[in-house]
C-alpha cells in the first residue's frame, strides 16, 4: 500500500520541477544574480492561482578562514550537511577577506548569501552572514560549539530533508531581531522543491532568544517505528525528538547595511570581545606578584620606623 | 564560566576606545599569543551596562528588512518557519532548564507544522520503507550505539556489583546469628550436663544408667557424631575428610606425585631412626668422596 502511494507522489513532483526549470534557464547570466528581488519576482511559467508565483532560489556559500580550528571546520561541515542549497568553497586568506573579494567570490559563484566562518588566534569563532548583492551582513561571535561527531547526540535524519524553523517568540521583539530572523529563515531554510532536497519532514531546527543569544539546535522528529503508517490518529502523542546536533550559540556583534561592509545598522551594546576578557583575566594575575612585592616594601620600612626596642637580657649569659 | 560580571566593572571606560569590530584584535595581541589553553572558549561575558556609543539605526533596520524579506503572501510551505511562545524567562546557567526550553519549543512546532501538514494532506514524516542517506553515516550510528551499549552495561554492573556487596552484608549477619545460636546451644548443654551430675550426686549415685535416659542425653542429641562427617574417612583425620577435598579433579596429578615420593623417601614414621648412623652409613666413604672430587675442581679452575 505505503509504496505504490510514494510511487505516485515522487512521479508527480518531477514534471513540475522540470517545467518550472526550463523557462527560466535564459535568464540566468554569467555573472550569476543580477538581484535579488528580480529572482523573487520573476514570472513564472507554472499554471497558479497567483500570477506572481514566489520561488525561493536561495544558494548560500559556505566558507572559512584559514587556521582554522579542527573543531570549528567541523561545525561547518556539519553545517554544510545540514543545508543542501548551499555551496561549499574554498578556505579564503582571512587578510583578504575584508568585503570585496568574499563578495566577488560569492557572486562568481552563483550565491544569494553566505555564511562565512572566520576563526581567530585559533580559538575564538566568529560567523558572517550575509546577503550578498545588496546586504545586510551580521557578524557573530559563536560560543558553545558542539559538532554533530560527539557521542550523546543520539539522533540521525535524512540528509536534505526540509527542515522544519522554530523561532522562539522573543524574535519579534525588535527589529534587530526581526532582520535576523529573516536572515535565518532565508539562508537555513531549504528551498521547496529544490532538486537535492527529499519530500519529508524528519527534523526540526530550534533559534530561541535566551540571554540575547541566539542559540540553535537541531532535532530529529522521531515516532515509534510500527506506529509511523498510523501517525494520523494517535502518533501525535507519542511524538518525540532525539537531538541531532550540531549545537552552537550565536552572540550577534554587529549588523552592517551591505554585505560584508557598509554602515553599521546595529551594534551590540553588552559585547565584550574575548580578547578583552582573556585580557583582563591576565591582568588579575599578573597583579598577584606587583602586590607581593608591595606587601614586602610596605613591611620593610614599617619595621623600619618602628625599631624593636633593646632587649635588657641580650647579653645576660656573656660573663 | 571563568569570569564573574562585576570583575569586568573597570573595563568599561577602555572598552568604548576600542569598541570597533575590526580593530579588536590589535591592542593585546602579543601578549595573548602564549597563554595557555585552559581558559575555556566559552566565555559567556556581558558588560555590566550598554554602551553609549553604540549604534542603532531603527529605520535602516526595518528598511533592510523589508528589503530582504518575501512577499507578503508566500505560501507557509515556502517559509516552514514557526514562531512558539517562550512560557517563560529561562535561565541561561541552567544547562537542563535551557535545554528543556528548547526541546519544548521544537516540540510545540512540531505539533504545529504537524496539523498543518494534516490539513494540506502532505506527506510529513519518512515512511519506514523509505530509505536515503543519513546526516550521519552507519558507521557513526554504529559508534553511538555502541556507546549507549556501553554505558547500559557500566550501569548494570554497578548494580550488580552494589547487589553482590548487599549481599555479602546480609550474609555475615547470618552467619554471625548463627555462631551466637551455636554458643548458646553449647552453653545450655553444659548447663544441662551440670544439672544432672548435680541429681545424681543428690541421689547418692543410685538409679546408676537408668537416669541417663531421663536427661535427654538418651536421645542421642549431644553425643552424636555430627553428621557432617563423611564415610570413608579414616579415624585419625581430624579435618573429617575435607583436607583433600578442595582440591577436586585437578589434584590428580598432584597426589600422583606425592605418593611417589611418598614410596621413594618415605612418609610418616619417626625421623630419628632414619637420622641416626648405623654400622654401614659409617662405613659408607662414597658420599663423602663425592663431595671433596667437586670441591677440588673447583679449586683447579
Amino acid at each position: 500500500m505505503g509504496k505504490k502511494r510514494k510511487h505516485s507522489e515522487t512521479q508527480a513532483i518531477e514534471p513540475k520541477k522540470k517545467d518550472e526549470g526550463a523557462p527560466e534557464r535564459p535568464k540566468r547570466t554569467l555573472m550569476g544574480w543580477k538581484d535579488k528581488k528580480e529572482v523573487h519576482k520573476q514570472p513564472d511559467s507554472n499554471p497558479e492561482s497567483n500570477p506572481q508565483v514566489f520561488r525561493n532560489k536561495e544558494k548560500v556559500m559556505v566558507t572559512c578562514s584559514r587556521r582554522i580550528n579542527y573543531r570549528y571546520r567541523h561545525l561547518m561541515l556539519n553545517l554544510v550537511s545540514l543545508l543542501p542549497h548551499c555551496k561549499k568553497d574554498n578556505k579564503v586568506e582571512s587578510k583578504s577577506s575584508k568585503g570585496s573579494t568574499l563578495n566577488e567570490l560569492i557572486e562568481l559563484r552563483g550565491c544569494s548569501s553566505a555564511l562565512f566562518f572566520e576563526c581567530r588566534k585559533n580559538r575564538d569563532l566568529y560567523m558572517w552572514m550575509a546577503s550578498c548583492p545588496n546586504g545586510p551582513s551580521v557578524k557573530f561571535l559563536v560560543n558553545a560549539v558542539h559538532t554533530m561527531e560527539e557521542l550523546k547526540l543520539t539522533g540521525n535524519h535524512l540528509k536534505g530533508s526540509r527542515p522544519l524553523m522554530t523561532f522562539s517568540s522573543n524574535f519579534e521583539k525588535d527589529a534587530h531581531w526581526k532582520l535576523l530572523k529573516e536572515m535565518i529563515m532565508q539562508i537555513f531554510g531549504t528551498p521547496k522543491e529544490h532538486r537535492k532536497s527529499k519530500p519529508y519532514h524528519d527534523h526540526v531546527f530550534v533559534f530561541s532568544i535566551v540571554d540575547d543569544h541566539i542559540w540553535f539546535r537541531n532535532y530529529q522528529i522521531s515516532v515509534p517505528h510500527n506506529e509511523s503508517e498510523k501517525m494520523v490518529r494517535g502518533g501525535l502523542d507519542k511524538m518525540t525528538l532525539v537531538e541531532v546536533g550540531p549545537r552552537f550559540c550565536l552572540n550577534p556583534i554587529k549588523i552592517f547595511a551591505g554585505s560584508f561592509g557598509g554602515p553599521t545598522l546595529y551594534e551590540n551594546p553588552f559585547y565584550v570581545s574575548p580578547n578583552q576578557i582573556r585580557a583582563l583575566e591576565k591582568r588579575k594575575k599578573a597583579g598577584k606578584y606587583a602586590k607581593k612585592v608591595k606587601a614586602k616594601t610596605r613591611r620593610k620600612m614599617h619595621e623600619q620606623s618602628n625599631p624593636l626596642e633593646p632587649d635588657e637580657f641580650a647579653d645576660m649569659w656573656k660573663e | 564560566m571563568g569570569l564573574r560580571i562585576k570583575d569586568l566593572s573597570f573595563l568599561q571606560p577602555e572598552n568604548a576606545a576600542d569598541d570597533d569590530v575590526d580593530d579588536e584584535m590589535d591592542p593585546h595581541s602579543e601578549e595573548e599569543e602564549s597563554e595557555s589553553e585552559s581558559e575555556s572558549e566559552q566565555e559567556d561575558v556581558k558588560l555590566m551596562e550598554p554602551s553609549k556609543t553604540a549604534v542603532y539605526n531603527q529605520e535602516g533596520l526595518v528598511e533592510k528588512l523589508e528589503d530582504i524579506s518575501w512577499p507578503e503572501n508566500v505560501d507557509w510551505m515556502h517559509k516552514l518557519s514557526l514562531d512558539v511562545d517562550q512560557v517563560k524567562e529561562v535561565d541561561v546557567n541552567d544547562d537542563l532548564a535551557r535545554e528543556l526550553a528548547f526541546y519544548t519549543q521544537a516540540l510545540e512546532g512540531t505539533r504545529l507544522a504537524f496539523d498543518k501538514f494534516q490539513s494540506m494532506g502532505l506527506p510529513f514524516l519518512r515512511p519506514p520503507d523509505y530509505y536515503a542517506e543519513m546526516v550521519k553515516t552507519d558507521a557513526h550510528m554504529q559508534k553511538v550505539k555502541g556507546k549507549l551499549l556501553a554505558q547500559k552495561r557500566q550501569i548494570e554492573e554497578a548494580e550488580e556489583r552494589r547487589k553482590a556487596r548487599e549481599a555479602k552484608r546480609i550474609a555475615k549477619e547470618v552467619q554471625a546469628e548463627k555462631l551466637k545460636e551455636r554458643a548458646k546451644q553449647k552453653k545450655q548443654e553444659i548447663e544441662e550436663v551440670k544439672k544432672w551430675r548435680k541429681q545424681r550426686q543428690q541421689s547418692g549415685f543410685k538409679d546408676g544408667k537408668d537416669s541417663m535416659k531421663d536427661l535427654g542425653f538418651g536421645e542421642g542429641k549431644a553425643f552424636e557424631r555430627s553428621s557432617k562427617k563423611r564415610p570413608g574417612v579414616s579415624p585419625g583425620d581430624r579435618s573429617g575428610g575435607k583436607a583433600k577435598q578442595g582440591g577436586g579433579k585437578g589434584n590428580n596429578k598432584n597426589k600422583k606425585n606425592r605418593e611417589f615420593r611418598d614410596s621413594k623417601f618415605g612418609f610418616g614414621g619417626r625421623k630419628g631412626m632414619k637420622k641416626q648412623n648405623t654400622a654401614e652409613t659409617t662405613n659408607d666413604f662414597r658420599t663423602l668422596n663425592k663431595g671433596s672430587v667437586a670441591g677440588n675442581k673447583k679449586r683447579k679452575r
